[in-house]
């Protein structure tokens, strides 16, 4: 009872900053408000919250995942050399979901078979699957790509961005999967405690699969929603994604060390995140503030109660200081 | 013959014996395929790839004995030299701007120990946090832009033997100091278990400090003999050297759960990592592979410390 509790008060905080955010934008910039920025965030935001959806299905089932970004470009890799190579449509969008699927069995793989730490096993894949794309694309940005497919990162539906509304129905999905089905309940379980699950008769093995592949899944869909929208594919696409995306995910209340955690507070920290980037630039600030900024983020809420303690301490022992003086 | 034998099975027992014999292999094999690979010019060439490298991975080998990890080393590298360089073009003597750029290294290694130990927060967390917070510093510093040209005297360090000379320094005091100090044996006790080197007295968060320090020097220092190599100063220098390092110290044979390894295997993995991507380049096969090769090869060398582990228990 009292964990919901504190993870309700974790979403209304968020949402309470996203607030105060738009508040401030809105008074230091006129053009904040209007529907050609607000849909222009929502866009550029679809894709980060799909890598974020995943991450959070892996962190509450106690993984990491760095790959997020680079399957990202994958996929985008996969469709747009597969293009070039003259494939029916059909065919490459099935193959670079598939690479994506591909991707997370072997991190599953690596995780379960040979019992390697989710957090060193995805750093290499991330490097092998990084020097993949570099090698297929040589380096080069690809835009010979279907125009009709292009065009899907410009529909509206209702005046809201079809690529949104993408990110909202995998997001319900997704919620559905954690919170209402056993395949959720038993994320949940292994990430609280992994031999509890596995006591319990849950397949602890085949759950980590299930969680890598489909957060290999959910990133290269993303691959293509981020090529439907730049109209191109970009060899360094999501290279700061695991950054940008942990840091979200964490502030969003999903504990780093498994069990806890969910999708909605996910999306709100990208929001936040994006609601960020979006005052820098409308404000004429230098982009990598946003760099630093997340960084220290980071650091923060991860440490959060330490950094507390050790202020309150620290303040106490101040005081103590003063009063014996006195 | 019965003093032969433990001789013997000295050597066979030797953690870094794998890694030697890949060594050999590595080297015939190049040999072999490439014309012009056995050569001292090509020698020369590779040792100073290798030198920046492996100064960096012996940093990180001391942390990774800890149980820690540092992903920011490559900030740290860019920071020192970017921001140290913003020095030599206001035209201070180098005998400034090099202790300068000294000073950057260890205040920021000294800034992660500080957060690691004080914030008990896993190390890869706070580094890939203060990864992005460096980089993100050197940029809206030097807002993107080269130093270019930078004067003769600081391509001293990066030329010739000079880089492997100093590597080689560093491998020997911090192979000294890893085997044969208190300060070294006790990193291997933090490794083995925290908990028990607190019990037992070690001052495991003094030492951490310590540890993060060192290598952020270290990083410094590999910067500074990048700058000599290149000739010019690029705010994204060091970019991807956390995995490269990482790489040497697993592949040479340090437990990426900590407690156990070997500066001198690191020594060799870097030198192995160093033979393969240069024979490669050779091969004109595109360095667009590299990172794949890398990858592997930790997936490999982890893999294989797995095994080992399980067998001993």
């Amino acid at each position: 009872m009292r964990r919901v509790r504190g993870s309700n008060l974790i979403l209304l905080v968020l949402s309470g900053v996203n607030v105060v955010i738009m508040g401030l934008l809105t008074a230091l910039s006129p053009t904040f408000l209007s529907y050609g920025n607000l849909s222009a965030v929502m866009l550029r935001m679809s894709e980060l919250s799909m890598l974020a959806i995943a991450e959070t299905i892996v962190l509450i089932a106690g993984g990491f995942d760095l790959t997020i970004g680079a399957v990202m470009a994958l996929s985008a890799t996969v469709f747009g050399t597969l293009h070039v190579a003259g494939l029916p449509f059909a065919a490459i969008l099935v193959l670079a979901l598939s690479a994506g699927i591909a991707v997370g069995t072997l991190n599953g793989f690596l995780v379960v078979a040979l019992r390697l730490q989710p957090f060193i096993v995805t750093l290499a894949t991330m490097s092998v699957v990084r020097s993949v794309v570099y090698g297929l694309l040589k380096g080069n940005v690809l835009s010979d790509l279907p125009e009709a497919f292009l065009d899907l990162g410009y529909v509206y539906v209702l005046k809201i961005p079809l690529l949104f509304l993408v990110v909202v129905l995998v997001a319900v999905l997704a919620i559905v999967l954690l919170r209402r089905t056993v395949i959720g309940r038993r994320i949940f379980a292994l990430g609280g405690n992994e031999r509890t699950a596995f006591l319990s008769g849950v397949h602890v093995d085949r759950m980590k699969y299930v969680v890598y592949a489909l957060s290999g899944l959910i990133s290269a869909l993303a691959g293509l929603m981020y090529t439907a929208r730049i109209r191109a594919v970009v060899p360094d696409m999501g290279i700061t994604s695991p950054l940008e995306v942990v840091t979200a995910v964490l502030i969003g209340g999903t504990a780093i060390t498994g069990g806890k955690g969910s999708v909605f507070g996910s999306l709100l920290g990208i929001l936040a995140m994006y609601l960020l980037l979006n005052g820098f630039n409308l404000l004429g600030l230098n982009p990598f503030w946003q760099v630093i900024i997340l960084g220290t983020i980071l650091i923060y809420v991860v440490g959060q109660e330490n950094i507390v303690r050790g202020v309150r301490a620290a303040l106490a022992r101040g005081s103590r200081r003063k009063s014996q003086k006195a | 013959m019965n003093a032969a034998r433990p001789a013997l099975k000295r050597v066979l027992g030797l953690r870094e014996l794998p890694i030697l014999v890949y060594l050999a292999i590595m080297i015939a094999v190049f040999s072999i395929a490439v014309g012009g690979f056995f050569s001292f010019k090509n020698f020369e060439n590779i040792s100073r790839q290798i030198a920046t490298v492996g100064i960096v991975s012996v940093g990180m080998t001391l942390i990774i004995l800890t149980g820690g990890i540092d992903l920011s080393v490559g900030a740290i590298l860019s920071f020192a030299i970017n921001i140290g360089g913003l020095g030599i073009v206001a035209g201070w003597p180098m005998w400034v701007a090099y202790p300068f750029m000294l000073l950057l290294g260890l205040v920021l290694g000294w800034l992660n120990g500080f957060l690691i130990t004080r914030i008990a927060v896993p190390a890869l967390i706070i580094t890939l946090g203060t990864m992005n917070i460096y980089r993100g510093v050197i940029m809206v510093i030097t807002r993107g832009r080269y130093i270019t040209p930078i004067p003769k005297a600081y391509e001293a360090i990066g030329s010739g033997y000079v880089p492997f000379i100093l590597l080689a320094l560093v491998l020997a005091l911090f192979i000294y100091i890893s085997l044969r100090t208190r300060f070294g044996r006790n990193l291997f006790a933090i490794g083995g278990g925290e908990q028990s080197a607190v019990y037992s007295g070690v001052p495991v968060r003094r030492y951490k400090m310590i540890v993060y320090t060192i290598s952020g020097l270290l990083s410094a220092l590999a910067g500074m003999i990048l700058v000599g190599k290149s000739g010019f100063i690029q705010p994204q220098a060091g970019l991807g050297y956390e995995m490269s390092a990482i790489a040497a110290v697993v592949i040479g044979g340090t437990s990426i759960f900590g407690g156990s390894g070997s500066v001198l295997g690191t020594f060799l993995g870097s030198v192995l990592m160093g033979l393969i991507l240069a024979g490669l380049t050779m091969l004109a096969v595109n360095p667009y592979w590299q990172g794949l090769i890398t990858g592997v090869l930790i997936i490999l060398a982890i893999a294989l410390d797995t095994v080992r582990q399980l067998r001993r228990k």
